[in-house]
């Protein structure tokens, strides 16, 4: 099936993703398809209508998604992020309802970071309170990806003495969404500031876990963004090594091939070796998710690491191979190094994810 | 094979095996092992998914409370409740 999955995600984008970069815009009709077919979360379980795909299988087609266009994966990433949280925190009703949503044709994003909480989740400034049968939600968000196409927000805040996640419907009142203009990767991802002006919603879109402290919210919900993005790295890796293999057997110097060339056969290899390293640390990450195994959740981080790191080196050697017919800023290998660099900022920057691994090594010594 | 879940013993033997292997402490039951500081999120997630594959149970929902995984004794206490079972 997960064959048949990624063939359907690569003729559903076609040439599109070029266009969609320029115009900085996925056509919302298209990602409303895939959210019906579940291609958006496929790891939501089939009793809630989803595809049932376990981590390893939903990263190959995570993989896939990024192979062609990093704007869709990052939709990708946000929607099965949202998803993870309404199954690991939502009760029964929000699990059918809220989850089932998510694969029935609705769009939701997550919104963690703010103006002065970015790596510092607990410098958040956004409160959730109760009040009677309602919630009321009030702060801004940063940088909320998939945000602009989102019929759901999946909102993190203070709430009492610790924190928690209420699900709103974009269109709520008080609720305002601006999309960032200029986004230096993922153009088409939907980026979106988010303003919550006495969001009033009904408490039954409070999950449940409210009151765990942030930290620990949000390295839940991460864990599956971390892994969704470090095989969307693994994807733009093997775009870039797919476009740099083309280019340099075609394209002729000096009487030869490009790739004949030993400085530039050397880039070749190195994406080779870059795509199989990070390849290696998420198919690993995946397995002990799959097997529910403890270590999954450093192993998480550490592919996602891993996989941020090798695409932007990665993407700047393909860039490099490919010189001026890669320099389109919207072809794939522009594309790439672009996105690329982003991924080594977003959910745990590679300076987020030094740090944690570095507190793992010494829990441990 | 498995073991009822009334023998809390196990439970707890294999509770605080697992927290001394990852943190190189010895845990009091009753003691709040977050309360000295010094431990992650990560490693929180890493309690939370131990249980579950180590018992056999599923936490979500009201259960994902900080509480529930303060101390060993709290962890017991949340094993039991969920059904779960030592070699699950």
């Amino acid at each position: 099936m997960p064959d048949r999955l990624a063939a359907e995600i690569t003729e559903l984008v076609g040439d599109q993703a070029d266009g969609w970069d320029r115009s900085g815009l996925i056509p919302h009709e298209l990602l409303r398809k895939m959210s019906g077919r579940g291609l958006l979360c496929a790891q939501v379980p089939e009793e809630y209508g989803g595809l049932g795909l376990n981590s390893a299988q939903g990263g190959e087609l995570t993989a896939r998604a990024g192979s062609l266009c990093s704007s869709l994966r990052s939709v990708m990433t946000s929607q099965g992020m949202a998803a993870w949280a309404l199954q690991r925190l939502g009760d029964a009703e929000q699990r059918s309802g809220l989850l089932g949503g998510l694969v029935r044709g609705r769009l939701a994003a997550v919104g963690f970071s703010e103006a002065d909480a970015g790596s510092d989740v607990t410098a958040m400034r956004t409160t959730i309170r109760r009040d009677g049968g309602d919630v009321v939600v009030d702060g801004v968000k940063t940088w909320i990806t998939a945000a602009r196409y989102a019929d759901e927000l999946v909102i993190f805040g203070r709430y009492e003495d610790g924190g928690a996640v209420v699900a709103i419907p974009a269109d709520t009142p008080g609720v305002t969404i601006e999309p960032v203009p200029d986004p230096l990767g993922c153009r088409a991802a939907g980026h979106s500031h988010i303003r919550l002006d006495e969001v009033r919603v009904p408490a039954r879109r409070l999950l449940d876990g409210a009151g765990m402290p942030l930290p620990l919210l949000i390295t839940l919900v991460l864990a599956y963004g971390r892994m969704s993005v470090g095989w969307g790295c693994v994807g733009i890796l093997r775009g870039c090594l797919a476009a740099a293999g083309a280019h340099a057997r075609s394209r002729r110097q000096f009487g030869k091939p490009l790739g004949e060339h030993q400085l530039v056969g050397r880039h070749l290899a190195g994406l080779l070796v870059s795509e199989q390293i990070a390849t290696r640390a998420c198919e690993h990450a995946s397995a002990l998710w799959d097997a529910n195994a403890p270590d999954a959740v450093t192993a998480t981080v550490l592919a996602k690491h891993v996989g941020a790191t090798q695409a932007a080196q990665g993407a700047a050697a393909a860039v490099q191979i490919l010189g001026s017919a890669g320099a389109d800023n919207s072809s794939l290998v522009a594309r790439a190094y672009r996105d690329a660099k982003l991924m080594e900022i977003i959910e745990g920057s590679n300076e987020l994810c030094q740090v944690m691994l570095a507190e793992h090594v010494l829990s441990r010594s | 094979m498995t073991a009822p879940t009334d023998r809390p013993t196990d439970v707890q033997s294999a509770i605080s095996a697992f927290i001394e292997t990852r943190t190189r402490t010895t845990p009091e039951p009753d003691v709040d092992i977050f309360a000295a500081g010094g431990l992650s999120s990560l490693f929180a997630m890493e309690l939370v998914v131990h249980l579950e594959k180590t018992f056999g149970i599923a936490i979500s929902g009201a259960d994902m409370r900080l509480d529930n995984f303060r101390t060993v004794d709290s962890m017991v206490g949340l094993v039991t409740r969920l059904g779960g079972r030592v070699d699950a």
